[in-house]
């Protein structure tokens, strides 16, 4: 059993189908991951389980690996164990958990933009451009900067979970630049696909991280480094120009309204 | 202030190197400073600068069995009674100092689980709204029995 611990999940799933469904079952969304490399035993780790869900859920993954064999099961080893399922998040990772609440209301209204896309008018350019830059400056600029620079230095960063983070990161802002690109050639057809792209993959970016991700770094952080966190991610605000992060959130709120307008000269 | 009071002299006990504790035999003190009652402090002792600080209401020490092991290890500290002393004004602006003017890492305000003593976080709060800088405020609530009831940011 040991060296399925230490097995990458993805091909754990291929080899034994069966457990991607049981991991289903328990809300670990590992069978969609596109990376799928973190190992079983870290993944059990970081889902925090109770220690009866825990137990339950190693002795069905067993089952499916050896179906015929009695396997004695191992515990993964961990830091303290926290028995509530409510996430509190110390104030740093509450500032991540915020900026994610102002990402996700863009990407709510991406499904729109594509129903009413409109590449020709100077407003529905506009519309996309603001969008990207909203993406550029917040998303990536004031966001993921403060996790890639900052947050995931009190992780280990050659642990699966950060490089599938990583990655997340990159291909969003592949994403981004297509769209840039794809506007001056106006190709419609692939803007939609690259949107649509991006929505799904930060919707279950954002997901994995309040979730999973920064529970758990929560975790494993002491008092101390909570405080430093929140000095350095003072320290990195203050070098970012505020109007542009106001302009930003101006953006989404006003994104509605365009639309709308949008929608009205389209049907003229 | 009050330099003649040997109960008030500051002094730096913070220890160069770490000791090890003997779990089997005697305890070795967390205590890196003097004073700790909040009205004798001064923001600008050289133990509070960017220290995680330790804010505990004066029953808590007698309550929790591993007060210094587990939380005060580490930290510099300040003690008062949000219940009976006098001059609570003069707390909020201490700690506001602490925060403002010691640029302090964290604040952890450790209660006993009696309603009075939830005037300790209320004291703490007021002076972190009041200050310019902002910092994370821990409040760890002990039971009677010198148990953790809770442990959160607040
Ligand atoms: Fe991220
Ligand atoms: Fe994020």
């Amino acid at each position: 059993m040991e060296k399925y611990l230490n097995k990458g999940i993805k091909d754990l799933i291929s080899e034994f189908p069966k457990i991607g469904d049981i991991l289903n079952e328990y809300n670990i969304g590992c069978v969609p991951c596109n990376v799928g490399s973190c190992l079983l035993k870290d993944i059990i780790q970081i889902h925090n389980l109770s220690s009866e869900d825990e137990e339950e859920l190693m002795a069905r993954i067993t089952g499916a690996i050896y179906p015929d064999r009695k396997i004695k099961i191992s515990k993964i080893k961990r830091k303290a164990r926290l028995e509530s399922k409510e996430v509190k998040y110390s104030p740093p990772l509450k500032r991540l958990v915020d900026e994610h609440i102002l990402i996700k209301k863009w990407i709510r209204l991406i499904p729109t933009v594509i129903k009413n896309i409109d590449i020709e008018s100077e407003s529905g350019r506009r519309l996309i451009i603001d969008g990207m830059e909203f993406i550029k400056y917040y998303a990536d600029g004031f966001h993921h900067a403060k996790e890639e620079d900052i947050l995931f230095e009190y992780t280990d960063k050659n642990l699966d979970i950060i490089k599938a983070i990583l990655q997340d990161h990159e291909t969003a802002r592949g994403h981004v630049r297509a769209i840039f690109e794809r506007l001056k050639t106006k190709d419609k057809e692939s803007i939609i696909d690259h949107l649509n792209g991006y929505k799904d993959l930060l919707t279950e970016h954002i997901k994995k991280e309040d979730e999973i991700l920064y529970p758990w770094i929560d975790r494993n952080l002491s008092t101390k480094q909570v405080g430093e966190l929140f000095s350095k991610f003072d320290e990195a605000e203050k070098k970012i120009d505020k109007e542009v992060v106001e302009k930003c959130k101006r953006f989404v709120v006003e994104a509605e309204q365009r639309i709308e307008k949008i929608k009205q000269e389209v049907l003229k | 202030m009050m330099d003649g009071c040997p109960g008030s002299k500051m002094q730096d006990l913070r220890k160069k190197e770490e000791t090890k504790g003997d779990e089997s035999g005697k305890r070795e003190s967390q205590l890196g400073q003097w004073p700790i009652q909040l009205y004798l402090v001064s923001p600008m002792a050289p133990y509070y600068k960017k220290a995680d600080v330790l804010l505990s209401a004066d029953c808590v020490a007698y309550t929790v069995g591993d007060f210094h092991k587990d939380y005060l290890k580490g930290k510099s500290i300040a003690i008062a009674c949000p219940k009976l002393d006098e001059g609570q004004d003069e707390y909020v602006e201490k700690i506001k100092s602490l925060i403002d003017d010691a640029k302090i890492n964290t604040l952890t305000v450790m209660t006993m689980q009696v309603p009075c003593c939830a005037g300790l976080v209320a004291i703490a709060r007021r002076a972190l709204e009041s200050a310019k800088r902002k910092i994370p405020i821990k409040s760890i609530v002990v039971s009677l029995h010198g148990g953790i009831l809770s442990e959160d940011w607040v």
